[in-house]
């Protein structure tokens, strides 16, 4: 298992390096160059040079890119060029809003889609089986930002029941504290705060729950039908075990081993994939961000977020394939099976 | 034992993983399914029937809050109530008048400018607001003391080394300081009043961030700032001590909320998260007008305009570049695109900003002559470049407004290619693409005619993007620099206007008015014609 482990973090660290190769050489080949962005309306051209030539964008591609990697490892992912401010503080005043949507949206679709799932599995072909592939399909094939809109056109603007965007009154938000705003009401006892923060996650959330449901759905339901018909269940049937009991603990816990697999999945690309939700729902998160940065051809931060989203969806890939091995006693690896 | 010990932390691995999702979910769907309160803006009020709070709704965070360091509208608009110039903007022109300058005076030759600063005004912070606080805020931008980052500073302050700006800026007394230009300059005066650059700061304040104050702005403005929260809001709050009793902020709180999507921040107002919003285009007019709430629409500051390339071979006479013009029908165009939210543009600068344009025509559209002209010139297809984005001057963006000449000049026998760029990748292929036409345009930043005729004149490529290069234009351009205001000034850029129309080096297309939502409730809000809100006269019903 440690082997395993150890082989796991080295192949991590190639995934991070060619990550940080590709998003350094996109920006550089196929971005315009920034200093007009950043220069203004007024800059010449000279001035531009100039700007240019202080930035070391005038230098060698490749001691762009270990001056850019040097700094990384130490943590230093340069400054901003178009508000002067440290990569790491924008990134740090964001990526909470993109953490607790990620979360909240995961836990809506693991509850549902693993119920659905199941349900589907246990009723294959009735009238619920049928209810769940459809909103599976239509989970898959219904763009975000539509899908947005459509929550936002019927609950803000028709119903007014819940906001258009945004993620908290700004007379209620909280000073300070983890820059998770549910958690940090909860904890302070604000419970206004916390009542309009949560107003304000919920149609996000759902948009964004809306794939990994589907996903989930479909793999609960096949896992299980999968499990359903191994001989062990057949096993538990004979033995007299209530339909239900064979279900819960022999069938599902089993099932489960992909779906968790596939949860965690989702759940990295929702933290690197919330884009398009955080700019219909004004969420003030990376992915929003990001957009905004790139536009603006703003190099280091794009590359400090695409390498941080990297980094996590390394973390979340190495930890549930470890989760998995733990789960499933009957895995072996290579060095072990030796 | 060992095997036992794995199984049972397997089965609580699941089973809380299972619990902990299951109830954080359902808590979350069941309080916000049960919750009727959606999130407003001004929901608290003050006895005398108005809300505490105004909230104005835009597409995105500042670039900062230092106004050395800023270039853009998003910052501009925020700082317009947290900082203060020597001279001020009136509500609806950019007539210049006194702000933190009670009175000032300009020397015969037009190179010192004396200005008498208000008495008792304190920054912010509580620190004196005098004549040497006004000379560290701007010598700080000037050569010497300026950096890459302050991209203002040459064009208020200008550039000593190259004959022009400020030389001197000395503090007579407490209440007077005595600025001293390198060569005449009348664009100086408006300039002083303009929210970028020339906005006084605390020098206290800048040495304690450290040079730099966009996140912790301290001017002598009606507002002070509260909290930026990155992404989502700015809140400001009335400043108490206000110095000036006619202009003191009537609503306690200003919350600065950013909205990317239009139709986001549409809905936003028709919900009541905002009650101003701006950004907007005609397409939103209905939507908005519909739920009740009013439309904001003024004459702006700017130029929409199709450039061509005088150094090219196709376009290097007048003869052939008014030949193109006579094949579009600038007026139907306008209207088909921008329906009444811009108006065609028979000037160069504003039909509202001076009278410079009264006797100036441009090439009238003749489909015959141009048909005949370009045939005679040889001229069978032209290379066009565009941007993609929506523009302050072109809402509907710039492939739009260059299909729309395509088809005109289709049917007189010329085929237009057009190639598209997003606005950051065209600003530089402007300067390093070969083409015969581009599209183009500009926002005014202080409503001096030299601002919007100097374009003809810039050396600079991205800022004279039709390449245009005559000396007598020229010639024009720095007299009109250094005549002060007055018939003498204002006939200099007639002839401008005269040269331009005559060279046609733009086909002028429109002006674009400002256009913004706003709930009936909010009563007194300026947006001026630079872009900039000023929200201290601001209130709305609770």
């Amino acid at each position: 298992m440690a082997k395993y482990v150890v082989k796991r973090i080295l192949q991590s660290i190639l995934v991070l390096l060619g990550v940080s190769i590709i998003v350094f050489l996109i920006m550089r080949v196929f971005s315009s160059d920034p200093a007009p962005v950043v220069l203004g309306e007024h800059a010449t051209t000279e001035a531009m040079e100039a700007w240019r030539e202080s930035n070391g964008l005038n230098d060698p591609i490749i001691v762009q890119y270990f001056n850019f990697l040097g700094g990384a490892l130490t943590g230093d992912l340069g400054t901003s060029y178009y508000t002067h401010t440290a990569v790491t503080q924008e990134i740090m005043s964001r990526f909470p809003a993109t953490i607790e949507l990620a979360l909240v949206a995961i836990i809506i679709a693991a509850v549902l889609g693993v119920v659905l799932g199941v349900v589907s599995a246990v009723h294959k072909g009735s009238f619920v089986d049928g209810f769940s592939m459809i909103l599976a399909l239509v989970g898959v094939s219904m763009p975000i930002f539509w899908l947005g809109i459509l929550l936002i056109i019927l609950f803000a603007g028709v119903l007014h029941v819940l906001p258009s965007g945004g993620r908290i009154d700004p007379l209620l938000q909280p000073v300070g504290g983890t820059g998770f705003y549910l958690l940090d009401t909860l904890l302070s006892g604000d419970f206004e705060a916390f009542g309009n923060a949560l107003q304000h996650i919920i149609l996000p959330a759902v948009a964004l729950s809306m794939y990994s449901m589907a996903i989930i759905t479909r793999m609960t339901r096949s896992s299980m039908l999968d499990t359903l018909n191994e001989d062990y269940v057949r096993t538990a049937r004979a033995k007299g075990l209530p339909e239900g009991r064979v279900t819960k603990h022999h069938a599902l816990r089993n099932a489960m081993l992909p779906v968790t697999t596939v949860i965690g999945l989702q759940l990295g690309s929702l933290l690197g994939g919330a884009m398009l939700t955080e700019t219909v729902f004004a969420w003030p998160g990376i992915g929003k961000y990001t957009v905004e940065c790139i536009l603006k051809s703003d190099f280091p931060v794009v590359q400090g977020v695409v390498l941080l989203i990297g980094v996590i969806f390394v973390i979340i890939n190495l930890v549930v394939d470890i989760i998995y091995a733990y789960l499933d006693p009957r895995i072996k690896y290579s060095k072990e099976e030796g | 034992m060992e095997s036992n010990k794995n199984v049972m932390s397997r089965r609580k691995f699941v089973e809380l993983f299972g619990a902990a999702a299951s109830a954080t979910a359902l808590s979350s769907l069941m309080t916000g399914c049960g919750s009727t309160r959606a999130s407003g803006s001004g929901t608290g009020s003050s006895a005398s029937g108005t809300a505490d709070t105004i909230t104005f709704a835009q597409g995105s965070d500042p670039r900062g809050l230092d106004p050395a360091y800023v270039d853009d509208g998003e910052s501009a608009k925020i700082m317009a109530n947290i900082y203060e110039t020597l001279l001020k903007y009136d509500k609806s022109s950019c007539d210049v008048k006194p702000g933190l300058a009670k009175s000032y005076e300009v020397s015969d030759d037009g190179l010192t400018y004396t200005l008498h600063l208000q008495e008792g005004v304190k920054f912010h912070d509580g620190t004196d607001f005098d004549a040497d606080a006004v000379k560290k805020s701007i010598e700080r931008q000037l050569e010497g003391n300026r950096n890459d980052d302050m991209p203002y500073a040459s064009f208020v302050f200008g550039t000593a080394s190259e004959g022009n700006g400020v030389s001197t800026v000395e503090a007579i007394d407490s209440t007077t300081v005595k600025i001293t230009l390198v060569a005449a300059s009348t664009p100086f005066l408006k300039n002083l009043a303009m929210s970028l650059a020339s906005p006084i700061v605390s020098p206290t304040a800048v040495e304690k961030a450290g040079g730099n104050v966009n996140e912790s702005p301290c001017g002598t403005g009606p507002y002070t700032f509260v909290s930026w929260t990155k992404s989502q809001n700015i809140v400001l709050k009335a400043n108490d001590s206000y110095w000036d009793s006619d202009n003191a902020p009537k609503t306690p709180n200003i919350i600065f909320k950013f909205i990317s999507e239009n139709a986001s921040r549409v809905t936003a107002l028709n919900n009541g998260e905002a009650d101003i919003i701006d950004g907007i285009d005609d397409s939103v007019v209905d939507t908005i007008t519909s739920a009740g709430n009013s439309l904001y629409d003024e004459d702006g500051m700017n130029i929409n305009y199709m450039a061509f390339n005088t150094q090219s071979d196709t376009f290097k006479t007048p003869e052939a570049r008014k030949a193109f013009a006579k094949a579009v029908d600038v007026d139907e165009m306008v209207k088909s695109l921008y329906g009444d939210y811009a108006g065609v543009a028979s000037s160069i600068m504003p039909l509202w900003m001076a009278p410079y344009d009264k006797d100036v025509t441009q090439t009238s559209f003749d489909k015959d002559a141009a048909k005949s002209e370009l045939a005679a010139l040889g001229i069978t297809s032209v290379k066009c470049i565009t941007y993609s984005n929506a523009r302050p001057y072109n809402t509907k963006g710039g492939q739009a407004l260059a299909e729309a000449v395509q088809g005109y000049l289709k049917d007189v026998g010329v085929d237009v290619s057009i190639d598209t760029y997003d606005w950051t990748t065209y600003k530089t292929k402007v300067q390093t693409e070969a083409y015969d036409i581009c599209f183009y345009g500009w926002v005014g930043d202080n409503g001096d005619p030299d601002n919007f005729m100097n374009l003809l004149s810039d050396s600079n490529v991205s800022m004279n993007v039709a390449r245009f290069d005559d000396a007598d234009y020229k010639a024009l351009i720095a007299q009109g620099v250094a005549t002060p205001d007055g018939d003498a000034r204002d006939d200099i850029y007639l002839q401008c206007e005269k040269m331009a129309a005559d060279k046609q080096p733009w086909l002028l297309i429109s002006h674009s008015k400002n256009l913004a939502g706003y709930s009936p409730k909010v009563k007194d809000f300026v947006i001026h014609p630079t872009g900039v809100v000023w929200l201290w006269g601001a209130t709305k019903e609770a």
